[in-house]
């Protein structure tokens, strides 16, 4: 019985535990530090979260405005599909987008069978990964970042955060408001698997292909300065 | 999981038999370890983030009653049913009930080595469950009919080849190409799929658990864990109870650590962190979620002198820096937990006699302890092990008689390098127009792989002596 198992459990672990009060507990923990964050290849978050992506093998747009995001959402769809449609979650963000100046036709919910295209907008995007984060929910099902060929992703440059200590500040903050996700997804990159014999493969289960558009401020210094650290050194690869 | 441990050197020489294998293990022990040192080397205060994680691990085990309960308190808030599993059995029983409950007969799986251990998939299939490995390597092992060869790729062991081979032989998809790895991979992509689609129940392991929210963190590259933790209707987690960790931001400083240590990937594609079942305001993720604790000799551990092994993260960076391994592969060590982590685990999980060889599958390099992100001392653990046989009469009589005369002359240095002297001398007259030896007595197990070199004719403590009094004059 799982309830006589944790009686049990528990006393076994009481055993072998100090016995210490919440607050002796706690204030040893606060004692213990921050850990320290990877060294970043750049000391503008910015540039950071740029170079991160391309070595996480996704693909780069930067957009000035929503109206540019469009267009190059609209280039993308052309390109590798020949289409204008995608399939987009209900966050009124996305609804506001001007798609006609891309000619884009989106479908707002959640992805269905045969559909290949999604398009998510990022709650934040994390400079240390080059990670995009989500909040599943109505906004972000989790269908839809999981499930397409291709998962398309805007980030507003305004919402980067430079390390994972930063996103979870962000995250406890939601939390202490009463808005806990079920599901934080940190995606960075598309899925891949070196399963057999060790060789990168992308698509394993997931997206084939991960494209951010970054939308915002964004000097063309700073995306040179991106590129060009990109162009010297690659990340590793997975296993 | 069925336990053949005992005939680790058995299957440690078929192992070397296989030349195909031999040279498959020797690329990997190659290059895993490049890779995992150029991600420590980018990452830079290394070392301060390894110590770090070290004492924030530390400080839960040492307050596990605490954080444990607070990590009940927080999942049952976020509405998960929180489980304890003494056993294997009782993981497998709590979970097989959830499945019958909801009437499923379809189970999506993603990685987990816990459910290796307890024997899941086959109690499952008992149960009439049809159970489907998601991650690609442990597809593959289980449509082989296998287990997993290493903790991280379950089928490195496998060629692309053999692969091709199963594959064709277990789908039932008429004449294709099945050339390249990305067909074979894309392959298995769209069997999978329809499998993530129609399971009732998911099943998932957990890299930590977050005391302070109730969050269960998942790390994976290909997504299949995530697919498992939100198509189908039920999630089940099941994880053991040393993966509690205080803070949300102590499961990012291991994800640092882990990722690094066991691809050399500074972080993986998909790092997702779960609260509990769907509310009202989403779109969608399973309907009821469970967390299973299991225990299975893990309080044990807490309890003993071995408590620094709950640390562990299951990185698998110790398998790929250590020679045994990468000589014998993991079938060889005939359990779950193949490497040093196993060497050191099985006995704890399981007992000391049916697992007797492997403390000794160790050349006490010290590779693994170097490179154990967790700073686990295996080595010394390894030692302890080996110590604990001897005192419980499981190592041979002739051995222990053998150590015991060693530690006798060891305690008596003059006589022991009175001995030495004596026996160097004579090897190197008898053995000097040879320069080596085909065969000694004692000495069976190195002589016959390969020749004894012959002795130079002084022992280190002559030669020194002599120096130093050269020296002097
Ligand atoms: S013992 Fe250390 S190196 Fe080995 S799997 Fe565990 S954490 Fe990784």
């Amino acid at each position: 019985m799982s309830s006589e198992s944790r009686a049990r459990i528990m006393a076994r672990v009481r055993s072998s535990c100090a016995g210490n009060d919440a607050a002796t507990i706690e204030r040893e923990l606060a004692g213990l530090g921050v850990a320290p964050a990877a060294q970043a290849p750049h000391e503008d978050s910015c540039v950071t979260f740029m170079v991160n992506v391309l070595r996480n093998q996704g693909t780069l747009d930067v957009a000035a405005d929503r109206s540019t995001a469009v267009k190059l959402i609209g280039n993308y769809l052309y390109q590798h599909y020949r289409s204008h449609r995608l399939v987009a979650g209900n966050d009124p963000r996305l609804a506001a987008m001007p798609w006609r100046d891309g000619g884009v036709l989106p479908r707002f919910g959640e992805i269905e069978e045969g559909e290949q295209i999604a398009l998510s907008y990022a709650r934040w995007g994390l400079a240390e990964t080059g990670a995009t984060v989500f909040f599943t929910g109505k906004r972000n099902p989790s269908r839809n970042n999981l499930l397409p060929e291709h998962h398309l992703v805007l980030v507003d440059a305004d919402t980067l955060l430079p390390d994972l200590e930063s996103l979870w500040r962000e995250v406890n903050t939601a939390i202490a408001n009463g808005s806990r996700p079920r599901g934080i997804h940190c995606i960075a990159g598309p899925s891949s698997t070196g399963d057999i014999e060790g060789q990168i493969v992308y698509g394993a289960h997931g997206p084939r292909a991960w494209h951010v558009i970054l939308m915002g401020n964004v000097s063309p210094e700073q995306q040179e300065a991106a590129r060009a650290l990109h162009a010297g050194k690659t990340g590793p690869a997975p296993a | 999981m069925e336990q053949h441990s005992q005939q680790f050197k058995e299957n440690a020489a078929n192992a070397l038999a296989d030349a195909g294998g031999v040279a498959q293990r020797d690329i990997l022990a190659l290059f895993t370890p490049i890779m995992r040192d150029a991600a420590v080397a980018e990452f830079g205060p290394y070392e301060a983030l390894r110590q770090h994680v070290k004492r924030v691990r530390q400080h839960s085990l040492d307050n596990l009653d605490y954080y444990l309960a607070r990590f009940e308190l927080e999942a049952t808030n976020n509405g998960n049913q929180v489980h304890y599993a003494d056993s294997a059995d009782e993981m497998n029983s709590i979970v097989l009930d959830i499945c019958q409950q909801h009437g499923a007969r379809k189970v999506a799986k993603g990685k987990s080595m816990v459910t290796e251990e307890t024997g899941l998939n086959d109690y499952l299939q008992r149960g009439g469950l049809q159970v489907m490995e998601t991650d690609l390597g442990e597809y593959i092992v289980q449509q082989a009919g296998e287990t997993p060869s290493h903790i991280v790729g379950p089928a490195l062991h496998k060629t692309r080849d053999q692969i091709r081979e199963l594959f064709l032989d277990k789908h039932d998809l008429g004449e294709r190409e099945l050339e390249s790895i990305s067909d074979l991979v894309g392959e298995a992509r769209v069997v999978l799929r329809d499998h993530f689609l129609q399971a009732e129940v998911g099943i998932i392991g957990s890299n930590a658990l977050i005391a302070e929210n109730g969050y269960s963190m998942l790390v994976t590259n290909e997504g299949n864990g995530d697919l498992c933790a939100n198509l189908p209707n039920v999630l089940i987690i099941c994880t053991t109870l040393d993966r509690v960790l205080p803070r949300a931001e102590d499961a990012t400083a291991i994800q640092r650590l882990l990722v690094r240590s066991a691809t050399g990937q500074p972080h993986t594609c998909y790092t997702s962190f779960y609260s509990g079942p769907r509310r009202a305001e989403d779109a969608d993720g399973p309907l009821e979620t469970h967390i299973i604790l299991l225990d299975n000799h893990r309080t044990d551990i807490l309890a003993s002198d071995y408590s620094d092994m709950l640390r562990c993260i299951r990185c698998g960076s110790c398998l790929n820096h250590c020679p045994i391994f990468a000589a014998t592969g993991g079938h060889a060590y005939g359990w779950v937990y193949p490497g040093p982590m196993g060497s050191v685990l099985t006995p704890l999980l399981t007992s000391l006699e049916a697992s007797a060889a492997l403390p000794n599958a160790c050349t006490s390099c010290g590779r693994c302890a170097e490179v154990c992100p967790s700073a686990i001392p295996l080595p010394d653990m390894l030692r302890d092990l080996r110590h604990e046989q001897s005192v419980e009469k499981i190592t041979p009589a002739s051995w222990r008689q053998g150590l015991r005369l060693h530690a006798w002359l060891a305690c008596r240095p003059g006589l022991y390098q009175f001995l030495t002297g004596i026996g160097i001398a004579v090897m190197h007259r008898i053995g000097r127009k040879k320069g080596g030896f085909r065969s000694l007595p004692l000495a069976g197990g190195w002589t016959s792989k390969r020749d004894f070199p012959s002795p130079q004719g002084k022992t280190f403590m002559q030669q020194y002596r002599q120096r130093s009094r050269s020296n002097e004059q």
